[in-house]
């Protein structure tokens, strides 16, 4: 214990130079301003910083990529919210409850308890990784693509229930949303699948664009139709901060989210995107009146941006101690350390211990900045929403479409951004939620690799499934769930609740 | 004037104008704009970064900026119509690699361009080998052991591979051609979990970049058992070359290059290469790109026009060998 927190000490003590602060700072706050832009997520906005670290020094320049990190993964949580555009996979479950808030003039409410469960839970988690980064390294070894295969399975049945309205309609939407996965080249072979010749759809659906089509666009589309319902955005706005209550409301989701986030967030891969599914799901089944979930409820909020947050902080174990990134930005982020010198791998505790506990006491500066850059800016986002429908509704499209475009520089996309646009306003209008759509769109891609390459493994028998511990233990966790909800009268109830 | 002459005549006019636009663009004044260099693969990621520090001294010496336009997709063939059907002028050029022109030619029957009429090579840039890497606790400890086990054992080994049709995925079918075995693909879509299960010992053979593997390799995770150069790299002394450790004619790279539009007139070509030779031979840069695991090479037009003839022989019957369907 003494050790760790002599670590902690000499991690700070490399993190709280001025120039480290000020990068640190720095980097949460282009991080928040670019990540609010729709469809600029966290790897268009690291990319177009990194020249900007070229000339600093190495641990200075991780740190300040590490902030613009956390930072656009909040300013996404930020645009969820205000305008229903998650601009990754990990905010999706925030614009759920979020963005209605924000339609109940509760926008200042559901970012500052985004902000302050993102700070807790990052908190929560540099510590994790302070005392555990080693051991938990041997997780992410542990599971194999069964497993993950399994992981991802019950993660769809958790996303079939967390939308409110009727299950079947989110089966379906989360199936159209795993053959939207399966355009582009196959994995083996090459061959094209559903690409109708376009060879923009080579590569996948790229996600920010089905997102901003089918989320944020079609919404305006919804909101277009019913006057009154668009001015209830800008007439009456409550307070900037949670109250008490919601405050009281939200410590337990949070601590659950943290924990949930924390946990899951170890797995390489979009590990990250489990986190907060999990925490709503479990939110919504322990809540008293499940039926305010999807209309406003805060504790939607309060746990899965404390999930995603602890998720983005303990997805770097694999990187600092394998060195093996964990996503996408992660990759940007080994790139840098390759460029500055900074070997990731196994033995960077040894090689470059103020890189790696200057790092992990960053983490929490950088939440900690977030914090303090938030909290005064929640009033600024608010008046964001008193901006009048007619200018705010254009100035959304022309950054959906700025974001789509520049994304590969592909003027097809903003094309594909339209179409998604409309068919996501004839599924809303036809009682299809979107939210299954995208989570089945992000789940069904991994799906899909894990599961061809665990039958490869096994040479094509099934029973690798139930074989591995891991992958046998999340499928009866998955079973015992699904026969719960087959019980008619528990499903009856269930159905009562939520549809109303 | 009738409308159809005065189509003529403007057509015409305009024609002239563009006719002494492009003339005025002779090799003396040239580049007199910013340079788009396109890339066919996304911003941030190891081309990226190749691209920017070999183009850095570039910019420096014509003084007028390279912007880097970042068109990832569909095996690199986006990036290339835009700059085929670009103006040849020398103001857009094509970061080609291994995919662009050497993958594609075979892979993709059904293009918008041709992949190689269309395109004036410039200069090979770099190129980068890979190591043969195995799970330590398979117990196989040179590559001739590899092959033995794997004529022994057939079916019975795993390799990973990191993108349908990528350098990482066909030099490890190349080598199943090479020697003889019979390996079970398991395909990946990026490197990081292919390593992951590499070092968990899911997978027991992969094909990888130096500079990625190096760092597992150093800490005993995994084992290179060769480098798949001519030449052992300076990074890794230690480690033998595939023709030292028992198999011969076998050798793959990653490459990267830049190429032109067809029509490119030759002396904007000579002045581009000369200054990108320049620009590699600078030591700043080429300690650089090598302390990152690459072998500078900064060719002549001639002879990167006449590697990409090789390399594209080399690669369609490994291609057609590994079934990947001829796309699109």
């Amino acid at each position: 214990m003494t050790e760790l927190l002599d670590h902690l000490v000499f991690g700070l003590a490399v993190a709280v130079s001025p120039t480290n602060v000020f990068l640190c700072l720095a980097g949460c706050f282009l991080g928040t301003l670019i990540g609010v832009l729709p469809g600029i997520g966290s790897i268009a906005t690291i990319s177009m910083l990194l020249p900007l670290t070229y000339s600093l020094d190495p641990v200075g320049s991780l740190i300040m990529l590490a902030g613009i990190y956390y930072g656009a993964q909040y300013g996404g949580s930020t645009a969820s919210i205000l305008v229903n555009v998650p601009g990754e996979a990990t905010a999706i479950i925030t614009a759920i409850d979020g963005h209605q808030m924000a339609r109940q003039g509760r926008a200042g409410a559901a970012l500052g308890i985004s902000a302050i469960g993102s700070f807790i839970a990052g908190t929560i988690a540099t510590v994790f990784i302070a005392a555990l980064a080693i051991p938990l390294t041997r997780v992410a070894l542990e599971f194999g693509p069964a497993d993950y295969f399994s992981l991802l399975l019950l993660g769809v049945l958790a996303s079939a229930l967390l939308n409110r309205g009727a299950v079947s309609k989110s089966i379906a939407m989360i199936l159209l949303g795993m053959l939207l996965a399966t355009v582009g080249m196959d994995l083996e072979t090459a061959a094209p699948r559903l690409t109708l010749g376009y060879p923009q759809l080579m590569e996948q659906i790229p996600f920010a664009v089905l997102a901003m089509g089918a989320f944020g666009l079609a919404e305006l589309g919804r909101s277009l139709e019913t006057p009154e319902n668009r001015d209830v955005i800008s007439k009456q706005i409550g307070g900037l901060l949670p109250s008490l209550s919601e405050l009281r409301q939200s410590v337990a989701p949070i601590l659950r989210g943290t924990a949930l986030g924390g946990l899951l967030g170890v797995l390489p891969g979009n590990g990250a995107l489990l986190g907060p599914v999990a925490s709503y799901g479990v939110e919504k089944h322990l809540a008293k009146e499940p039926q305010r979930f999807g209309r406003g409820a805060i504790e939607g909020v309060a746990g899965p941006e404390s999930a995603n947050n602890a998720a983005a902080q303990t997805s770097f174990i694999p990187l600092l101690t394998l060195g093996v990134p964990a996503n996408a930005v992660m990759a940007l982020m080994l790139g840098a350390m390759t460029m500055n010198g900074i070997v990731a791998g196994p033995q960077v505790i040894e090689r470059s211990p103020e890189f790696f506990w200057g790092m992990i006491a960053s983490m929490w500066i950088g939440n900690l900045m977030l914090l303090v850059i938030n909290l005064p800016m929640i009033g600024i986002w608010v008046k964001l929403l008193k901006v009048p429908f007619r200018i705010l509704m254009p100035s959304i499209v022309v950054f959906c479409a700025i974001g789509a475009y520049s994304m590969r520089n592909e003027p097809f996309d903003v094309a594909l951004a339209g179409f998604f646009a409309i068919g996501g306003y004839v599924l809303i209008k036809l009682g299809f939620e979107p939210t299954p759509l995208l989570l089945g769109f992000v789940i069904g891609d991994m799906m899909e690799e894990k599961f061809r390459q665990a039958l490869i493994m096994s040479r094509g028998s099934l029973a690798i499934f139930v074989e591995q511990p891991i992958s046998a233990g999340l499928l009866a966790v998955t079973l015992a769930l699904l026969s719960v909800l087959l019980l008619p009268r528990v499903r009856r109830k269930r159905d009562e609740v939520i549809v109303e | 004037m009738r409308p159809a002459l005065r189509h003529i005549v403007l057509t015409a006019g305009a024609v002239a104008i563009a006719a002494t636009a492009a003339f005025a663009q002779s090799a003396d004044t040239y580049p007199s704009a910013p340079i788009k260099l396109v890339l066919p693969l996304g911003a941030g990621g190891a081309t990226d970064n190749l691209a920017r520090i070999s183009s850095g001294p570039v910019e420096t010496k014509f003084g007028q900026p390279i912007v880097i336009e970042n068109r990832p997709g569909a095996g690199g063939s986006l990036a290339s119509a835009v700059v085929a059907q670009s103006e040849p002028n020398g103001q857009t050029l094509l970061f080609a690699n291994f995919a662009t022109h050497a993958v594609t030619p075979t892979l993709f029957t059904n293009l918008s361009y041709d992949p190689v009429k269309d395109f004036k090579p410039v200069t090979l840039i770099a190129s980068q080998p890979h190591f043969v890497l195995v799970n330590p606790d398979l117990g196989i400890n040179t590559l001739a052991e590899l092959i033995d086990y794997a004529k022994k054992n057939p079916g019975k080994l795993n390799f990973a591979s990191a993108g349908v049709g990528s350098p990482l995925h066909l030099a490890a079918e190349y080598f199943k051609i090479k020697a003889g075995v019979d390996l079970v693909h398991v395909p990946y879509k990026s490197s990081a979990p292919a390593l992951l299960d590499l070092i968990a010992g899911r997978v027991q053979v992969f094909f990888d970049n130096v500079s990625t593997a190096l760092p597992h390799v150093q800490a005993g995770k995994l084992k290179a058992l060769a480098i798949t150069s001519s030449k052992r790299s300076p990074l890794a002394p230690e480690i033998p070359t595939v023709a030292e450790a028992g198999l011969q004619d076998f050798e793959t790279y990653g490459w990267w290059g830049v190429a032109a539009p067809a029509k490119t007139p030759p002396a904007v070509i000579a002045k581009l290469n000369a200054a990108y030779v320049e620009a590699l031979k600078s030591p700043e840069v080429s300690t650089k790109l090598a302390s990152q695991g690459y072998d500078v090479i900064a060719s002549t037009p001639e002879e990167f026009e006449a590697y990409i003839g090789r390399e594209i022989a080399k690669w369609a019957p490994v291609i057609k060998a590994a079934n990947l369907s001829p796309t699109n």
